[in-house]
């Protein structure tokens, strides 16, 4: 992908983000009750309106926190060869992470 | 040869300051400084992200291992941390949200004509970074507020 389409996915994902982690903020920090008892969680991670929600915010999350942190590098006169590997390192922890976090939920419960 | 290195030099700019030219190159502006903490807070908020998920891996323990561990983040050092988590992700949501407007054009404004005494166009900006930085420190009160309540 060229860089500029990266960058737009950099803007979608952090839109997206703005959404997604505010709702999880409101939900989980800042809301009346107890959203962090095993009830509540186990509550949660059964429905499946919200395993696609924090399935999506995963997805946004991760991408944009990975390719934040790539743009960082890349401003130290990184050589070609080393960004090639960095992609890659990148795109396996993303995946790795991704894989991890959704495993959590369909296990746990 | 020339015209390679001028091409090489085009893909890998120096970046002579390193971590160095995130802080002070002489003469920086606010904005200058929004940038340097968009990604303090961007890797704070990486980090935590990668903490949260380990946290969340708890729950594979069961029920006991999770209460455990949710008692334990009861504690008012990890409250602080929770707080200062919420605190960066508004003031990087609202900052990224300025640079989106601002890399895609829109804030830029009409053309005007170079009449003395000049004002370049990051002044001609510079009243959106107040208003931003207004909402995120009323947005960082209330949550504080939310906090202690």
């Amino acid at each position: 992908m060229k860089e500029t389409q990266l960058k737009i996915l950099q803007y979608i994902s952090g839109i997206g983000l703005f959404f997604f982690v505010g709702a999880h903020l409101l939900v989980s920090h800042l809301s009346s009750g107890d959203p962090t008892t095993w009830v509540s969680v186990s509550g949660r991670a059964a429905s499946s309106g919200w395993l696609a929600f924090y399935i999506f915010l995963l997805i946004f999350g991760i991408y944009h926190g990975l390719h934040g942190l790539r743009t960082i590098i890349l401003e130290f006169s990184t050589p070609n060869p080393v960004v090639k590997v960095l992609n890659w390192v990148l795109l396996a922890v993303g995946l790795a992470v991704f894989g991890y976090a959704v495993y959590i939920p369909i296990n746990a419960f | 040869m020339e015209a390679k290195a001028a091409g090489s030099e085009k893909h890998h700019l120096p970046n002579r300051l390193g971590v160095k030219g995130w802080v002070w190159a002489g003469h920086y502006t606010i904005e200058r400084y929004l940038y340097t903490l968009h990604r303090l807070t961007g890797l704070g908020l990486l980090l935590y992200i990668i903490l949260h998920l380990v946290m969340n891996g708890f729950r594979l323990g069961g029920a006991e291992s999770w209460t455990d561990l949710m008692e334990l983040f009861g504690n008012p050092g990890f409250k602080v941390g929770e707080y200062l988590v919420m605190a960066a992700f508004i003031f990087h949501a609202l900052n990224g949200g300025r640079l989106i407007l601002q890399h895609l054009g829109y804030t830029l404004g009409s053309p005007k004509p170079p009449v003395y005494p000049y004002v370049d166009s990051m002044r001609r900006r510079r009243p959106i970074v107040w208003v931003m930085g207004v909402v995120i420190v009323g947005l960082a009160i209330y949550v504080l507020v939310e906090f202690v309540a």
